[in-house]
């Protein structure tokens, strides 16, 4: 069994390191908007958040008060050994918590009790997935506002309601965003999930915004005609960053889909906050590591 | 568009002349509050029990710290604000306490917008995502409240010094900048999709 020289302290740095900086794909596209933006107040808005994530780096602090709820993509190919990993990832999210690096937030979801240490039934959420004849080890995590989920919407669309050019899919897209307003802290990034039955394009809404770097291009041209649309149609709307008004209301939109029942399309369209805490790391069995979502050279 | 330094407590008249667009720095004592602490609040009015606080005048903000414990008290490691529309229900109580400002993200909707005309009220809008930036402006943890429903959800009475920027987008006339922003979206997406 290959466990590629994983360590407990490892697991630790990483979750640390992503509560005090954010991805560097979305920090490119931040530093892009601050450029782009014509209204004078959203310009000092978006500077102000990139002056924010400098001031985190420097002093060591978490960027944002509200550390989400952390989810963890596990994708493994066979003979890997996966006991470390799902023991250290509670663990690591438990030790930064006790050193300050994330407020305790997590509760039970009745009794509303907070046990004070971000520890909790499913947390974080680990999702495997195996990967046949898959040569590294790949853990990619996210941490996700949760103000943002406030907006999310699922709906179970039907082949009248999705309407020609799935005209019906764009309008409810546009106007989930126009109701968010500035709930998801904006500029925020929007994952969609399509298919399935509706916990299917639950998951996929989800996997879609933290997984994908946020710059990348759907492989499927389809769909990625649609990502370019929607994410060129919402920007159009005028809400800006943090919902005050402005050009810069989404800096990515990502759409991933499985196939569906004949009678129905679920569709779940879930917000990401700006604040992108994430890390990807590809393990290779020599010991070397790649680590995703990075500067483009 | 205006800067206003303000320190608290505040009176009315310093709330009306509060326009959308104006900036504001605040100096003096702050509680933050949120769903929990909100609720605790009108536990104690139901039972007619006193207060731990005088909210009249005050500002609250919509907001749960990360704070560590130190020898005599808690220094704030960072701070910002969270989702207000979840206080919503609580508007007309809040408007009752007295608070003047109402500090959060996302704003807020008709029954607030109400309550703030009547009971002279702003909402500033605090920058997102902005957490050590806006602890910059906190001195010191004065007091906390309720910590048994956990860190987030303690109230947290808070010394601040020019804490800021926050941003006029409710006023006490009854105009949001989200409403405003909202139908010209909701026109725009009819142009856009039929």
């Amino acid at each position: 069994m290959e466990n590629f020289n994983i360590t407990y302290d490892e697991v630790v740095s990483l979750v640390k390191n992503m509560c005090t900086t954010i991805s560097p794909d979305a920090l490119a596209l931040m530093r892009q908007a601050v450029q782009n933006e014509s209204n004078s107040a959203a310009k000092s808005m978006l500077q102000s958040m990139l002056d924010n994530v400098e001031q985190a780096g420097v002093k060591d602090k978490p960027v944002c008060q509200s550390p989400g709820f952390p989810t963890v993509y596990i994708r493994f190919g066979d003979g890997v050994d996966l006991s470390g990993l799902t023991q250290w990832l509670p663990q690591a999210v438990i030790e930064c918590t006790k050193k300050g690096f994330i407020r305790p937030s997590i509760v039970h979801p009745l009794t509303r009790k907070n046990p004070g240490d971000s520890s909790g039934v499913g947390v974080p959420n680990i999702e495997y997935q195996y990967r046949p004849g898959q040569s590294y080890l790949e853990v990619i995590m996210s941490a996700k506002g949760c103000g943002a989920e406030l907006g999310n919407k699922s709906m179970i669309m039907t082949p009248a309601t999705l309407g020609d050019n799935f005209i019906g899919l764009k309008k409810l897209v546009l106007e989930t965003v126009v109701n968010a307003g500035g709930m998801p802290c904006p500029p925020s990034a929007i994952g969609i999930g399509i298919g399935g039955q509706m916990d299917v394009s639950a998951k996929l809404s989800r996997e879609a915004i933290s997984t994908r770097d946020w710059r990348d291009h759907h492989p499927d041209p389809m769909i990625a005609d649609l990502e370019n649309e929607l994410l060129a149609n919402i920007n159009k709307l005028g809400l800006g960053p943090a919902g005050i008004g402005g050009d810069t209301t989404c800096l990515a939109l990502k759409i991933a889909y499985a196939s569906t029942h004949t009678a129905i399309c679920p569709v779940t369209i879930n917000f990401h906050c700006w604040v992108a805490r994430r890390f990807g790391v590809r393990f290779y069995a020599d010991g070397h590591r790649e680590y995703l979502f990075q500067e483009v050279k | 568009m205006k800067t206003h330094d303000l320190t608290m407590p505040i009176n009315n008249s310093q709330v009306e002349c509060m326009e959308i667009g104006d900036t504001v720095y605040l100096t003096g004592t702050i509680f933050t509050a949120r769903d929990m602490a909100h609720l605790e609040i009108k536990k104690l009015l139901a039972k007619g029990e006193k207060l731990p606080s005088e909210f009249a005048g005050r500002a609250i903000f919509h907001a749960g710290p990360v704070v560590r414990k130190v020898d005599n008290g808690w220094e704030m490691i960072v701070i910002g604000p969270t989702t207000s529309i979840r206080m919503e229900p609580h508007s007309q109580m809040v408007g009752e306490l007295g608070v003047k400002l109402i500090i959060g993200k996302g704003g807020m909707a008709a029954d607030s917008k109400a309550a703030f005309k009547k009971f002279k009220q702003v909402y500033l809008q605090a920058a997102p995502g902005c957490a050590v930036q806006l602890a910059n402006g906190v001195k010191k943890v004065v007091s906390v409240n309720w910590l048994e429903n956990g860190m987030p959800e303690a109230m947290w009475e808070l010394e601040v010094e020019k804490f800021g920027p926050l941003f006029v987008t409710m006023d006490a006339k009854g105009n949001s900048r989200y409403d405003e922003l909202k139908e010209t979206a909701t026109s725009k997406v009819k142009e856009i999709y039929g």
